[in-house]
């Protein structure tokens, strides 16, 4: 046990190197960054916008039209006697980024019910997304003075005390079925809702799975390259400590860095939508999320993290077999990219098939993928498929056992020395 | 006269080829044992196999009568073998390297310092100890390996080609180094392809060349028999 923890120490600190950490520390702080500046922009972009109501028509009507703004949550600067070369000189001035013009006539043409023309100028200062914002902001300005005009006209003409019930005259009630069960809920809400709760697990699965065989490949290649591992085995320290040593402590560094980077993902994430994907489910729709079952429970957790340990120490398992392929380091690169191709293929399969109903070829495909099984796992216990995920278990345990077994062997025989890829290069 | 390894009929192919093919031999307890002969002539396959890395196609060896075939977990606790090339952890400084191999072998920390301080007395490095490997000569290397490899005082030391690539002054260290512990009771095999510098070293040698080996005595005894200047002439003549 001393042993294995001094073996440990050393694997951890080969790791752990400066070298390792700078592009992960790089990779948080652009995270961080990027949601940083992504956060404040949408928070921007909720804030009141100010725009210019230049009004040539004078009338009280224009006047009113034009205050209706203000309740449509925008700021309002309203001129009566500038041209419109003027207005917009004070737009570009003052940072606004809408004039809106008012012809004259604007009120006597709308009482005798003629469309009448409103000019709008959008000042466009950028091409990024937040530059097609003015787009939206005329929309919404126009929406505003339309549905204005229309509810006043229908109030003073036709008497109509609600004029909104009467432009939208069916209300829907939303009901979400799964399985047996239902609940008062729009479909949109659920599914934006299961997104929100499994969006993580495939980019930390992914990154973790990464991490570590990419490590623990490198450790076992570099440990050939440099003329260490020799020296190693020849010691007492039984074979099995030191193949544990590797894949322990290649998952706790992976374990580090995911940690590290949900971290990033999350506050850029929540940056990006504005915590939108966390909202979805304060928005008194819990009751119904659970009524529909979507919530999951301790034996649901247990399952699902059962699925994603077995993954990365399959992983693990694999890609130190891998490594004792390679007689260098540079060599590992090649042999641990199809492991990627076995993380990406479910990965996308999943997101855009539903595997329960994909052709049967499609569907062996990808349950022979043992890092199919957590992608599978979060939706089928959502919906109480219990049965295929102890299944999938059942498989990765069976497969990682396997992989121990082979890993057992080539290190504790001379394999692990003898053993290597000859590429297109003849032996004597 | 109690043997410190018997090397009996040992045998391995690496696929097709036949690397050693039934090499016999024998150490005594205390002696300094040389396997010389040219590149790829089998010394390194034949020290693997001694030193439990390689499992060996056929024949056995035998370390203070353990047999290297079938308890080597057991033979592992008797031998160090310091491999031909031997690369060290470059972020590690030759203290800590020497302190982390001490920790592998030690029963308890008291003794893990025993070997640790043996270890720095036979590099004869000082403080450059404090310095990591990455920064070391080949010569500063070399003596820490060899240091690691003996600080453990182990029945039977295996080193392959422990001078080689080494100038002038750094191999005679290591050399005397080498002679001093086998007055200590040390018994060690060695391999090297020059062969010139092993006789001022070794106790016996055996010649080895295509997996065979062809003869084996002390120095003397070889020159005298072959009509010999040097132990390359010998070669020279066996090799025909
Ligand atoms: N891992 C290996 N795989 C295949 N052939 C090998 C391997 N190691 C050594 N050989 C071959 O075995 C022969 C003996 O090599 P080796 O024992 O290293 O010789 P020496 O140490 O005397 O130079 C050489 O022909 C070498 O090419
Ligand atoms: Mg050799």
């Amino acid at each position: 046990m001393r042993r294995f923890k001094v073996l440990l120490f050393k694997e951890l600190k080969e790791l752990l190197t400066l070298q390792m950490m700078i592009p992960l520390i790089i990779g948080v702080v652009v995270f961080l960054f990027i949601g940083n500046i992504m956060g404040n922009e949408t928070e921007r972009a909720k804030e009141p916008k100010e725009i210019i109501v230049l009004d040539n028509d004078r009338s009280d009507y224009a006047q009113a039209v034009a205050n209706s703004l203000t309740s449509a949550n925008f700021i309002v600067k309203h001129y009566t006697n500038i041209t419109t070369d003027q207005a917009v000189e004070e737009a570009k001035e003052n940072d606004i980024s809408v004039v809106v013009e008012i012809p004259e006539g604007f009120e006597k043409g709308l009482m005798e019910l003629k469309p009448m023309q409103v000019k709008t100028y959008s000042i466009v200062r950028n091409f990024s997304l937040m530059g097609s914002m003015t787009t939206r902001i005329v929309r919404e300005v126009l929406n505003a003075m339309n549905d204005y005009i229309s509810n006043e006209f229908m109030k003073s003409n036709f008497s109509v005390e609600d004029p909104e019930s009467l432009k939208n005259p069916i209300k829907t009630v939303d009901y979400t079925l799964i399985g047996d069960k239902q609940a008062e809920i729009d479909p949109e809400a659920v599914t934006g809702f299961i997104m929100s709760q499994t969006i993580l697990i495939p980019i930390l699965m992914f990154i973790v799975i990464m991490f570590a065989a990419q490590m623990i490949a490198v450790t076992v290649a570099s440990e050939k390259e440099n003329k260490t591992l020799e020296t190693l085995l020849s010691t007492p320290i039984s074979r099995i400590s030191l193949v544990a040593a590797k894949m322990v402590a290649a998952g706790i560094a992976s374990l580090l860095m995911a940690v590290v980077y949900m971290f990033g993902f999350q506050s850029y994430m929540n940056g990006v939508t504005g915590g939108a994907l966390n909202q979805v489910a304060s928005m008194g729709s819990k009751e119904a999320f659970k009524a529909l079952g979507l919530s999951l429970n301790t034996t649901d957790y247990i399952m699902l993290g059962t699925s994603l340990f077995l993954s990365i120490l399959t992983a693990l398992a694999l890609s130190l077999i891998l490594g004792a392929f390679a007689e260098d380091v540079k060599k590992t690169q090649g042999l641990v990219a199809p492991l990627m191709f076995l993380i990406l293929i479910p990965y996308l399969l999943t997101m855009f098939v539903d595997i329960n109903s994909a052709s049967p070829a499609v569907r062996t495909l990808v349950y022979i993928i043992p890092f199919s099984h957590p992608f599978l796992a979060s939706p089928n216990l959502f919906l109480g498929n219990y049965e295929t995920v102890l299944l999938g278990i059942l498989y990765q345990a069976m497969l990682f056992s396997i992989l121990v077994v082979i890993a057992g062997k080539i290190f504790s025989t001379d394999k692990i020395l003898t053993m290597k890829l000859k590429w297109g290069r003849s032996s004597k | 006269m109690e043997k410190a390894l018997i090397v009996d009929g040992l045998r391995k192919s690496y696929g097709r080829l036949e690397a050693v093919k039934g090499v016999s031999f024998e150490v005594n307890a205390g002696e300094i044992f040389a396997l010389i002969g040219p590149n790829g002539a089998g010394k390194t396959t034949t020290l693997r196999m001694i030193a439990t890395l390689l499992t060996p196609t056929s024949g056995d060896a035998y370390v203070y009568g353990t047999s290297v075939s079938r308890e080597p977990e057991k033979v592992r606790h008797m031998i160090s073998y310091l491999p031909e090339e031997a690369g060290a952890y470059k972020n590690l400084t030759g203290l800590g390297y020497l302190n982390f191999m001490a920790s592998l072998f030690a029963d308890d920390k008291k003794q893990q310092k025993e070997f640790v301080s043996r270890a720095c007395e036979i590099t004869g490095l000082g403080d450059r100890l404090k310095d990591k490997m990455g920064s070391y000569s080949k010569g500063m290397t070399r003596k820490v390996m060899l240091a690691r490899a003996v600080m453990t005082m182990p029945k039977l030391a295996i080193l392959d080609e422990p001078t080689s690539g080494l100038d002038v002054l750094n191999a005679l260290e290591i050399r005397n180094t080498i002679k001093a512990l086998a007055k200590e009771g040390m018994s060690v095999l060695v391999s090297s392809h020059n062969m010139l510098e092993i006789e001022y070293l070794c106790d016996r040698v055996a010649i080895i060349d295509k997996g065979i080996i062809h003869v084996s005595g002390t120095p003397r005894e070889l020159k005298e028999r072959y009509n010999a200047q040097n132990l390359e002439e010998v070669f020279e003549e066996v090799a025909k």
